[in-house]
């Protein structure tokens, strides 16, 4: 026998022989016969608490039915998981949960998709033998500025309270009084609230905790899914997108996405969607006259923008490409270096590098860390809050997390054992800094990350969005700006006047630059001193890829109509790029393009030269058009029924 | 008459609690010539031999579960359970009010027995006398260089440290005080791992009752023989019972194990003139009732298993023919609905329910469907709960409940409940 065959247990589930790694617990093991044992408390992220008992199969030889959520694999074992005894104990289980539990579905937004009805309608009697009134708890409970609580639909499994202290490393959510009293509630009273609340509501089996922003709103079978991944962050978080009557109403966790969300969303991927349907959004092009702006249809946009452009003749300037798909980044960068423009670049904010280079590891590699260094003056907690679950999962594996100040990281870094599995996390900012982590890197054989501040950075720097054979990046651009050396400058996607490290500059470059072009779903600070405003579709309207913090391409597909009047950053470009004539590429053209490009990954480490302003740019120049074929293009034609409509 | 003084020699006669007096008595010499005459691995084995069983309920043998923890894995703990609470159990707070040394020098050979330097006691918080009087006795000891560091100058250092509960039953399950110990909210862990694996602060640990630990006093003193020899055949040595209820002199009685139920009865004065037995709980308020048939049967561990019952913390409980068992099942059914700690279902539901039954029941309104339901659900609900409190909603319940069933029907209401 091999050493992997003894790690190996041979059981019979349900009279299916099989064989699972030493240590499976019951509940998992019964998953390889396709047999689902019932779980409250059980989550496989959360492991088990034994605490709902409704899991309960029968093991020949042992007389009492015991928890498969508990109870580890063992050689010989015989195990009946659908057996009248096991069936019975779980009855039993439903008809104790359900002699308080309010009989609120049709009320319940948990109704359709929750785990007591599913299991009762399973086990459950058809008759009550209670006389007696249910227990009365507080209902609507106010728990914070996420979620509320109905305390009456709670089955007390403890999911939300474990997820709190194991996942979210908080411990807000605690068991309140005793017995039959207990309630879930903060320890300390003060709301709920950090970066993670809204897994709590997914967790729960039943439909104790609700969303604010989903209560009352739809049932499940109404709304239309779509999978697609989350682009308010550079993790690459897999979500649903849950979409009825043209608007989002909630965005779930994917089950099984171990290798970027690990079933987690942030609030702020799960909750920031209702922007779609503001009426603060812009849906027509705005030009500017004197101090106003006016409404313009997108023929007049196109050919003011373009005669911008061609009368700067070379003395324009693009910036964009982290808030936008690769496929726009790309286009963008085609289109500009095809019309003469040079100066393009997609840090419009502070951050400077996006891909850690060679060194860059997956979600994975951070997990097995030992020590992991945080550097930068932005948290990755804020910038990429799900990667920063991984890091509290390497942390509770006992991983030691040093937070790394500019002045002492060279010192701290010093001080690792070089036998450690040590992982770096770096906001890309501070070039300099960025140096001494890359240096620290190579001795200790880390792996490296960067959080960025743009959710798809990776991907437009991947793309290209860089100065041209001496272009000027965005600081420069910006500096040109002010002093009056650039005459039309296209910003896409991009807020710099708040995001940006100098923002004095920017404003005075906004002001003094002629022609300002602006795409933006909203009045930003940035928009409002454009000369012409494009309103810009988001995520959930449009479909491409996107290149995530750990180098993954990953697809980001459109859930949502966009309101009449909005076009993609995509066929904006496409747009202008017909007042040039120029030839556009087919959609399969470009969709290879792009997998080309993220595929050819950056060969170097944290602040390479590379990145500095002013220095020689290293890239080779792609040639003037990517795709020479001509031919018809599947974007021509629908901008054109766009633009005509 | 079977009454024999073991641990409890000397109460009411001399102030135990005076160190000089109980060290005249020939206290602490069993701890001294522990550390330094003998072996840890001497006084496991004495304890072993002595066929000691855990005296807080399970009836454990003492010397295997010491035996549990892991080789070589330290720091590990001895944690001593004060958090007697079992309904009819009153023996540990009386050891700790009115034999504080004798409890300290227990602790200090079982910790030395598994060979810790860290003991706790955890005494309930509502042995507030106790627990002064236990922090006064172990002042004295420090003082006399009973407890601390390079005891008798053999290099074995030992600490003691005392912590009070707030009165919760459930913290006298032994993973729930060990979350109660280290702050935790007081609810009983999910098994395994056990406590002799990962118990107090996630390190090997031996949670041995009061009374079982101070048995280790005259067991190193007088031989594992001597007690061995005492007792029936698997159950070893002397219990102190707690004997209550319809007896005329109730109180706590050191008997050897196996002495008959009825001579238990009659130690304690027997029953009031002219009142007949109905039924005894012979084990705390977890244990089934057994019954006159039951009378002859020797009082140890497997002789009340046999009687459908058990042995428990030995709280002896008498009922005689006044009782009303409806409202003695609500009293049981309401003590454990009150102290579920509400983590698991069958306890937490179960409980409640019932209660809210039987006290329909106790207002004569009960329903005929609820003689089913309280048969059916009582049963049900046991063997299925995270600890065994949930276990011990039903056997007093059903017991009284199956052997006096005309006193719960008599409560069905005539009419029916309007809708």
């Amino acid at each position: 026998m091999t050493s992997t065959n003894q790690d190996l247990v041979k059981l019979t589930i349900d009279g299916v022989p099989v064989e699972v790694p030493k240590g499976t617990l019951l509940v998992e093991a019964a998953k390889t016969v396709k047999q689902e044992i019932p779980v409250y408390c059980y989550h496989t992220k959360l492991g088990p608490a034994g605490l709902c008992r409704v899991c309960l199969v029968e093991i020949e030889g042992t007389p009492k039915l015991q928890i498969a959520c508990n109870t580890p694999v063992a050689e010989g074992m015989v195990v009946h998981t659908a057996s009248e005894k096991a069936h019975a104990g779980r009855g039993m289980v439903l008809e104790l949960l359900l002699v308080n539990h309010p009989l609120d579905c049709p009320i319940c937004d948990k109704g359709g998709e929750c785990d007591l009805q599913d299991y009762a309608m399973a086990y459950g009697r058809g008759n009550s033998d209670v006389a007696d009134p249910k227990l009365s708890k507080p209902k609507g409970v106010d728990l914070g500025p996420t979620i509320v609580l109905d305390e009456e639909r709670c089955v007390v499994c403890q999911r939300c309270v474990r997820f709190d202290d194991i996942i979210a490393d908080e411990r807000q959510l605690i068991v309140k009084d005793r017995g039959h009293n207990d309630i879930i509630a903060t320890a300390t009273g003060a709301p709920y609230r950090h970066h993670f609340t809204g897994n709590v509501t997914e967790i729960c089996p039943v439909g104790a905790l609700t969303s604010k922003t989903y209560r009352f709103k739809s049932r499940p079978w109404d709304l239309r899914r779509t999978q697609t991944t989350c682009t308010q962050c550079p993790v690459g978080c897999q979500q649903f997108s849950d979409v009825r009557h043209g608007t989002v109403l909630r965005t779930m966790s994917v089950e099984h996405d171990d290798r970027y969300s690990d079933s987690w969303l942030c609030d702020r991927g799960r909750y920031n969607i209702g922007f779609y349907t503001s009426p603060e959004r812009i849906t027509q092009p705005l030009y500017r006259r004197d101090s106003s702006f006016v409404q313009i249809g997108w023929d007049d946009a196109f050919t003011l923008w373009a005669r911008a452009i061609k009368g700067a003749a070379g003395n324009a300037g693009a910036i964009g490409g982290g808030r936008l798909l690769n496929e726009e980044a790309l286009l963008l960068q085609q289109v500009f270096r095809a019309i003469g423009v040079r100066n393009l670049d997609w840090r419009g904010g502070r951050q400077q590098q996006a891909s850690p280079g060679a060194r860059g590891g997956d979600y994975a590699a951070l997990e097995r860390a030992n020590v992991i260094a945080v550097a930068g003056a932005s948290s990755p907690a804020e910038l990429a809050p799900v990667m920063w679950l991984r890091v509290l999962k390497a942390k509770r594996a006992g991983a030691q997390i040093l937070h790394l100040s500019a002045t002492g990281a060279a010192a701290t870094l010093a001080r690792i054992d070089s036998g450690s599995r040590v992982a770096i996390v770096w906001d890309g900012v501070d070039l300099e800094l960025g140096k001494i982590l890359a240096d620290a890197a190579g001795r200790l054989d880390a792996v490296t990350y960067i959080a960025s501040e743009q959710p798809n950075a990776r991907g437009a720097e991947a793309m290209g969005m860089l100065p041209i054979d001496g272009g000027m990046d965005a600081g420069l651009m910006f500096d040109a700006g002010r002093n009056g050396k650039l005459a039309a400058l296209s910003l896409f996607g991009v807020n710099p006047l708040r995001n940006a490290g100098d923002v004095d500059l920017v404003r005075a470059a906004l002001n003094t630059t002629p022609f300002v072009m602006v795409s933006e779903l909203f009045m930003t600070q940035t928009a409002q001193l454009a000369t012409l405003v494009l309103p810009a579709k988001g995520a959930f309207e449009k479909s491409g890829t996107t290149i995530n913090v750990t180098g993954d391409l990953l697809p980001v597909n459109a859930s949502l109509e966009a309101p009449v009047g909005p076009l993609s950053d995509l066929e904006m470009l496409i747009g202008l790029a017909q007042q040039f004539d120029l030839t556009l590429p087919t959609v399969e053209e470009l969709d290879a393009a792009v997998i080309t490009r993220a595929q050819h990954a950056f060969a170097g480490s944290f602040g390479d030269a590379l990145y500095h302003s002013g220095a020689t740019r290293a890239h080779a120049l792609e040639p003037r058009t990517l795709w020479d074929g001509g031919g018809t293009s599947a974007h021509d034609d629908h901008v054109r029924s766009v633009l005509h409509a | 008459m079977p009454v024999t003084k073991v641990l409890t020699a000397g109460i009411g006669e001399a102030n135990l609690r005076d160190i000089n007096v109980y060290r005249e008595r020939g206290g602490y010499k069993q701890w001294e010539r522990a550390v330094r005459e003998l072996t840890p691995q001497n006084v496991l084995e004495a304890c072993d031999k002595s066929g000691l069983r855990g005296r807080g309920g399970a009836g454990f043998p003492t010397g295997r579960k010491w035996s549990f923890l892991p080789k070589d894995v330290y720091p590990r703990y001895l944690v001593c359970n004060c958090d007697e609470a079992e309904p009819g159990t009153f023996k540990d707070h009386m050891l700790l009010e009115e034999t504080p040394h004798l409890v300290l020098e227990g602790i200090l050979l079982g910790a030395y027995g598994i060979n810790c330097h860290h003991a706790y006691i955890y005494i309930r918080g509502e042995f507030k006398r106790g627990y002064e009087i236990f922090m006064q006795a172990l002042a004295e000891a420090r003082a006399a260089g009973l407890v601390g560091k390079n005891l008798f100058g053999k290099g074995f250092d030992l600490e003691v440290t005392v912590h009070r509960g707030a009165g919760a039953y459930i913290c006298g399950e032994e993973t729930a005080l060990l979350n109660s110990l280290e702050g935790k909210r007081g609810e009983p862990r999910l098994k395994p791992p056990f406590p002799a694996v990962a118990g107090l602060y996630g390190m090997p640990t031996v949670v041995n009752n009061v009374e079982t630990l101070a048995y280790l006093v005259p067991i190193l003193e007088r031989g594992p023989e001597w007690f061995a020899a005492v007792g029936t055949e698997r159950s070893k040595g002397y219990k102190i019972i707690s004997i209550s209820g319809h007896v005329q002199k109730p109180g706590n009685y050191e008997v050897p194990l196996g002495t008959p139920v009825r001579e238990l009865i009659e130690i304690a004065g027997g029953l009031r003139p002219g009142r007949k037995l109905m039924a005894v709980q012979p084990g705390g308020g977890s244990s089934a009732a057994i019954f006159e048939e039951h009378l002859d049967y020797p009082y140890d561990y497997e002789s009340m298993a046999k009687a459908g019952s058990m042995l428990g913390s030995g709280a002896f409980t008498v009922f005689d023919d006044t009782t009303d068992f409806v409202k003695a099942a609500l009293n049981m059914v309401r003590f454990y609905a009150h102290e579920s700690c509400g983590q698991c279902t069958p306890c937490r539901e179960g409980g409640h329910w019932l209660e809210r039954v039987l006290h329909r029941f106790v207002e004569s309104r009960g329903l005929s469907s609820d003689l089913d339901m309280i048969r059916r659900v009582g049963h049900e609900i046991t063997g299925i709960n995270l600890c065994p409190l949930g276990d011990s909603i039903e056997p007093f319940l059903l017991s009284v409940f199956n052997r006096f069933p005309d006193q719960f029907e008599a409560r069905i209401l005539k009419e029916p409940l309007p809708a």
